[in-house]
């Protein structure tokens, strides 16, 4: 494998980082791993795991930041049926690798905390869908639950206790909408991959028609710290109303492109200068993307703006997959929004019209302004399609993002649309020419 | 005569048992199939749907639906070379490029005419710390350079395993594109 990038021996999911072997069972338990399960199905019950990580105030990592904890307690008790605990390790957020990262270091934290997670909302088996493309991390937790299941950790009787828990993989074909919950299950269910209108919600009619819990692979493989050190310790870090850590991705122009575990609460200045190099040699940081492609960007002035959750839902973009794309003053932002228009409109799952037909309709847009065939009408366009792209127009939110890309590029760096449109010029690329 | 072996077969026949619900085989199935004859034709597919008791209509629109299934031959080794947004920043557009030249195809999906290599731009791998980057061969290829794409294809170029291959998968006559005719515009430009 490649040299890792990023933190190793960090506060929290990184911990064990960097200790060699950590991917095998031995090497892992012989850390302390598994003595969370253990601990859970020997001695506690479902109630008091779900109140440990309430009181952490862990929040869903994948991007919705909902609390992990409630969304476990939606699951209902009663149900006489199967109950699953889904993983969502279909990670496709452009700018996002931070799953990966952690399943290729550290595969059984994820089978742990995917057990105890089942465990909680009374179930016995968690499925774990995949990225068919992450050929090595399904490698790597293939292995590492067959690991478990011969050691005795997984199967009829984990730790010799009563309660069957098991982890099934499935591996996904290539749709970015599958990280979307609800598109994700249809796909599990073995169909295209369509969002569903909710309600139901899938705590009440999941997978395979069963009350279920998504959640994403980052929030499980925290469990385990949690439940070894305490909700109130994981509760210590990060802001008073976002705890604990995090992985963010940083990509694009910068040095030192990495996983970097943080504190919430940092700013997005220490990451992209500190942890991740700065820009890279005589150029200037222009635009960041702060949690994935479809988290409204921000300018380089705003790099002082806090990782933390809700200070960023007050500027109105978001923390998102905490994949932070970096781009520098080489680089065109039209160009770069038509890029990821390019991306929804190829990604979009066609259920919905506003969806479909806008993000096309963005495209062809594009596609006209870079061919120099650009004006008022242009930027009139992306305007209306923004609009009609955003405000709960869609079943998902593939849509929303895909206007918040237009929106935010165009409010920020309205004066780039304007060269391409009413000049039919780029500055940014006539400075590279003359440089 | 049969698309798939009916070996094959067999071991897709009892895929659903290992499901909660049996439709969860199609892809685990369809994949099967595909590693098996190196695309989805409409045989295997209709093959795989009688196998499982499902439409063959049915199969198709899952096959259709996700990028990772071919319905078209591909090249023994194919190239998913990543251009989103953090691996164009740092220089995918050239590698595409260079890899088009490198293996001799003028589009993406085209296979080289020794059948061993074709390439695809594809929506982000999830390792943009190492960007450029691409999959080939089941396995990601970090901080592509053009002397890093030389080496992958020389390397394959060269390798015993290539040699094993049967027939070279035949070269499709170039498709022709499906082009969107321009629009007539009937609003006054700078209005």
């Amino acid at each position: 494998m490649a040299e890792q990038r990023g933190t190793v021996g960090g506060p929290v999911l990184t911990e064990w980082f960097g200790t060699p072997d950590l991917h095998s069972l031995d090497v892992y338990e012989s850390l302390g791993g598994y003595s969370a399960l253990r601990k859970v199905v020997t001695e506690m019950t479902a109630v008091q795991v779900i109140d440990e990580v309430k009181a952490s105030g862990l929040r869903g990592r994948g991007g919705a930041d909902f609390p992990t904890a409630t969304k476990w307690s939606f699951v209902p008790k009663d149900h006489p049926g199967p109950k699953y605990i889904v993983v969502n390790a279909d990670e496709s957020e452009p700018g996002s690798a931070k799953d990966r990262y952690l399943l290729e270091n550290s595969p059984h934290s994820l089978i742990e905390g995917a057990a105890i997670a089942t465990f909680a909302i009374g179930g016995h088996t968690a499925w774990v869908y995949i990225r068919g493309e992450y050929d090595v991390p399904y490698e790597m937790l293939r292995d590492a639950i067959a690991e478990a299941h011969a050691k005795g950790h997984l199967g009829d009787h984990p730790f010799g206790s009563d309660y069957a828990l098991d982890v099934r993989l499935y591996r996904g074909h290539g749709a970015y909408i599958c990280g979307e919950e609800t598109a994700l299950l249809e796909s599990l269910e073995g169909k295209r991959a369509q969002p569903r209108s909710r309600p139901p919600f899938p705590a009440i009619k999941g997978a395979w028609g069963m009350p279920t819990a998504v959640n994403n692979v980052e929030t499980l493989s925290t469990v385990p710290w949690i439940l070894r050190h305490g909700g109130p310790a994981y509760a210590k870090r990060g802001t008073e109303k976002a705890k604990g850590t995090r992985i963010v991705t940083v990509s694009g122009d910068v040095q030192k492109p990495g996983n970097y575990e943080i504190e919430i609460g940092v700013t997005y200045r220490h990451i992209i200068e500190e942890l991740a190099g700065g820009a890279l040699p005589g150029r200037k940081i222009k635009v960041f993307w702060p949690g994935g492609s479809s988290a409204k960007v921000l300018p380089e002035s705003m790099l002082d703006t806090s990782t933390d959750l809700d200070g960023l839902k007050a500027l109105g973009t978001m923390g998102g997959s905490g994949g932070i794309i970096v781009m520098d003053d080489s680089h065109c932002v039209v160009k770069a929004a038509a890029r990821l228009l390019r991306f929804y409109a190829h990604e979009s799952c066609g259920k919905c019209t506003p969806c479909r037909v806008g993000s096309n309709w963005a495209v062809r847009t594009y596609e006209r302004i870079l061919a120099n065939e650009g004006s008022e009408i242009e930027l009139a366009l992306l305007d209306r399609v923004q609009q009609g792209l955003q405000g709960g127009r869609c079943l998902c939110g593939l849509g929303d993002a895909a206007g918040w890309v237009i929106q935010s590029t165009m409010a920020h760096f309205r004066n780039e649309y304007e060269e391409h449109c009413l000049h039919q010029t780029c500055s940014v690329e006539k400075a590279l020419v003359h440089a | 005569m049969t698309a798939l072996s009916t070996h094959l077969i067999e071991e897709i026949k009892a895929l659903p048992a290992k499901y909660p619900q049996p439709r969860s085989a199609v892809m685990p199935a369809l994949d099967l199939a595909q590693e098996e004859i190196g695309h989805l034709t409409p045989e295997a597919m209709s093959e795989v749907a009688v196998a499982l008791q499902l439409d063959p209509g049915y199969v198709e629109g899952v096959a259709t639906f996700y990028t990772l299934f071919h319905l078209e031959p591909v090249g023994k080794h194919r190239f998913y070379v990543c251009t989103n947004l953090s691996c164009t920043l740092r220089g995918a557009e050239r590698i595409v490029e260079h890899l088009k030249t490198a293996i001799g195809v003028k589009e993406a999906g085209e296979i080289s005419k020794d059948g061993l290599f074709s390439y695809e731009e594809v929506e982000c791998l999830g390792a943009c710390e190492y960007a450029p980057m691409c999959r080939l061969d089941h396995r990601y290829q970090f901080d592509l350079t053009v002397e890093k794409v030389d080496a992958l294809i020389a390397e394959r170029r060269v390798s015993p395993a290539s040699a094993l291959v049967p027939t070279p998968l035949p070269s499709p006559s170039p498709k022709p594109k499906p082009t969107r005719a321009p629009r007539k515009r009937t609003l006054k430009k700078g209005g």
